[in-house]
């Protein structure tokens, strides 16, 4: 049974998992790595995640390895899917009552419309300034001294969120000190941030048709502070029907891209495979 | 004599000029900006006073024919007020570490943190003795980098780590840089004179500047943040007059001002008095002010002041696709990672954040002659090359004034409203 490798090279972190089939013919889930890229060369992060990645899974060099994000250029690539369909794909490979995704990343956030097998019907993506971004929720947190970790709990117990609307992420630093100076807490800070990010993203699921669940991806999927914000943006923003107004996500939501990378991977593995088998039929 | 004083407390540095009745500037003094910007101001002022007083040091020892050593005099300043905030840096980290340090390393924490104060200082101490190289002068840029270099050299990863010993480091700055010190002339003139060897001349010299009253009859504060200023408010001008007005005193026949600082980016246009006649000034967005290319050297891990030459070898500017200054960060890692030159992205880099600027200029009227370029980023040579192509491509020839002292300018502009208030 072939083994596959997805890699999903984004602007904040490399992920990497490498899934086999079972004995029923499952896919399941063999290893995955991932790590935050911070100011090293991207192709040692690559490189280091992904055969981390092959090592925990055991499988031996696995058969196909796709990439997906910025992986364009991994040298050792098998080849190379479009972040929309891997996101959608591994998405509903995690949660199956899943019709759209919305990725938030470290720079970018997108939101894909799909169909139950996982085909992009329409996706918008957010604009070309990081405020709103997972990079402007990190570099707040930085200034305010809290962790990742603590980022979502904190935010939770914000009663009164300081209306933030768009803050430079570079020029934040200040309006954060002056926030501080002015009596406001940690936990309202966070919120009103969380709040001004999910209305951002409630606006792009807006503007999309899909009729399930919502699956929360990328490295903000665990922000519980974030899907807390995003429920009550879509509540306000959303037509009332339930069903697109469900948040869900998972624990590995972090790695959706890598997932549905190795998802499509091992699909064009196998084509390629009973194409080859053809051809030596014919000679 | 009778002095006024200007202070301009900008988002990255705080910096006063003290004028004469004459309106001739006797001291210029600058300070990295922190949260109590009451504090920010009164070093910023102290380090004026001090410039003054050197000056006028200066001035005596030449009568006397000792002016030669009054650069190293100044220099053994600079190193006894260096020294002093070492002390207190190395009071408030041990102090620390003996409330919130497990009891089992405080021992090594205390030694550890003891030994990178003595080393530091015993850098100083050597650097005074060699010719003097450029660097920030600013405790936090000069401590900071050698801290944390002699401790990644002594950290112990299974005992007192870098990290701990950098995060008592991080605290303890704050509070350095927080709390009064005694900073002033007369603090520590006299044992910088000893350690120069009390040069005959000198400290005559010493005795009048210490005796001259330099309490300023007016004080004029502008800058970031102005509603916050700590001064009363008919002593606040808005910076936009004050950088007009400056400029002005700078070069009288400046009609259009470009002011890029750390943190906005003004265009400005004056008439013939240096009165504000419009201006156009940037969003909050750190695209096209000078915290861009400081988040560009942060990136790329160099120093602000290494930018500007590198981009000057470029051959072929690359052209910066993205606005936002976190997106070109990213752009720049992925070009880096395509194997285009590193000078080359720097060139595009400080292009765009000049296009920036000529947008704001083309809002505010345009570019007339004589056109005077201040900020921090006038001394940025990249910087200046690129406005000079762009602003010829535009407008045709004009004269571009630089100051060395434009970071000045807005402090200037203060000062001269201050004097005007004794009138």
């Amino acid at each position: 049974m072939p083994v596959t490798s997805g890699i999903d090279v984004g602007s904040g972190a490399v992920k990497a998992v490498v899934m086999g089939t079972d004995d029923q013919g499952e896919e399941r889930l063999l290893a995955k790595v991932s790590s935050r890229i911070r100011r090293r060369e991207v192709a040692k992060v690559v490189d280091e995640v992904f055969h981390a990645a092959v090592e925990q899974a055991g499988a031996g060099e696995p058969d196909y390895i796709a990439t997906t994000g910025e992986g364009e250029e991994v040298p050792f690539a098998t080849g190379h899917f479009y972040g929309m369909t891997t996101h959608a794909r591994g998405a509903l490979y995690l949660e199956p009552r899943a019709r759209a995704v919305l990725d938030v990343g470290a720079l970018h956030t997108r939101a894909v419309a799909m169909d139950g097998r996982g085909r992009v019907l329409d996706y918008k993506m957010t604009s070309q300034c990081a405020s709103g971004s997972g990079q402007f929720l990190e570099n707040i947190a930085r200034y305010l001294g809290v962790s990742q970790e603590e980022i979502g709990p904190l935010s939770l117990q914000g009663k009164n969120p300081e209306k933030v609307s768009s803050i430079c992420a570079v020029l934040a630093e200040t309006d954060v000190i002056n926030m501080v100076s002015r009596g406001i807490t940690t936990p309202d800070i966070l919120r009103g941030v969380h709040d001004s990010m999910a209305d951002r993203f409630a606006r792009l699921l807006r503007s999309l048709q899909f009729d399930g669940a919502i699956f929360v991806s990328g490295g903000l999927a665990s922000d519980l502070g974030l899907r807390a914000a995003l429920k009550d943006a879509l509540d306000k923003r959303m037509p009332a029907d339930t069903a697109s107004r469900e948040v869900v996500t998972h624990p590995d939501a972090i790695f959706a891209g890598a997932i549905g990378a190795a998802l499509h991977g091992g699909f064009r593995h196998r084509k390629l495979q009973r194409a080859a088998g053809t051809r030596a039929e014919a000679d | 004599m009778t002095c006024v004083v200007g202070i301009d407390l900008g988002s990255t540095t705080t910096k006063a000029i003290i004028l004469d009745e004459n309106q001739r500037v006797l001291g210029r003094g600058i300070t990295n900006s922190r949260s109590n910007y009451e504090l920010a101001a009164a070093v910023a002022r102290t380090e004026a006073v001090i410039n003054a007083r050197f000056g006028m040091v200066h001035q005596r020892a030449e009568e006397l024919g000792a002016a030669d050593a009054v650069g190293r005099l100044r220099r053994a300043f600079v190193l006894e007020q260096m020294l002093h905030q070492l002390r207190h840096l190395e009071r408030l980290t041990l102090e620390e570490v003996a409330h919130s340090a497990p009891a089992g390393l405080r021992a090594p924490f205390a030694g550890a943190l003891s030994e990178i104060c003595r080393r530091i200082a015993a850098e100083e101490e050597a650097r005074f003795t060699q010719p003097p190289l450029l660097r920030s002068d600013f405790f936090r840029d000069a401590a900071g980098s050698a801290f944390m270099r002699i401790a990644e050299e002594i950290a112990d990863p299974n005992g007192v780590s870098f990290d701990r010993l950098i995060g008592v480091y991080d605290k303890c700055i704050i509070r350095v840089e927080n709390e009064p010190l005694d900073l002033d002339f007369r603090d520590h003139i006299g044992s910088a004179l000893q350690r120069v060897g009390n040069p005959p001349g000198l400290a005559d010299a010493v005795d009048m500047a210490v005796a001259s009253d330099l309490t300023p009859a007016a004080t004029v504060g502008t800058g970031y943040g102005r509603a916050r200023l700590p001064f009363p408010k008919e002593q606040i001008r808005s910076e936009i007059l004050c950088h007009g007005l400056g400029a002005h005193a700078l070069f009288p026949e400046t009609r259009t001002v470009l002011d890029i600082g750390g943190q906005d980016t003004k265009a400005i246009q004056v008439d013939s008095a240096g009165i504000v006649t419009s201006f156009q000034m940037n969003d909050r967005c750190a695209a096209g002010c000078g915290r861009y290319l400081g988040y560009i050297a942060d990136e790329m891990n160099l120093g602000l002041h290494e930018l500007g030459p590198l981009a000057e070898q470029s051959r072929r500017c690359v052209k910066i696709s993205s606005t936002c200054t976190v997106f070109a960060g990213a752009e720049l890692r992925e070009r880096l990672s395509l194997g285009e030159k590193r000078e080359d992205i720097l060139a595009g880099l400080h292009r765009a954040i000049i296009l920036r600027a000529m947008s704001l200029l083309a809002r505010s009227g345009g570019v007339s002659d004589e056109f005077t370029f201040t900020g921090g980023v006038a001394k940025n040579p990249a910087a200046v090359r690129a406005l000079r192509e762009l602003v010829g491509e535009n407008y045709g020839e004009r004269t571009l004034n630089i100051s060395p002292d434009s970071i000045y300018t807005g402090a200037l502009g203060a000062a001269i409203f201050a004097a005007r208030t004794l009138d």
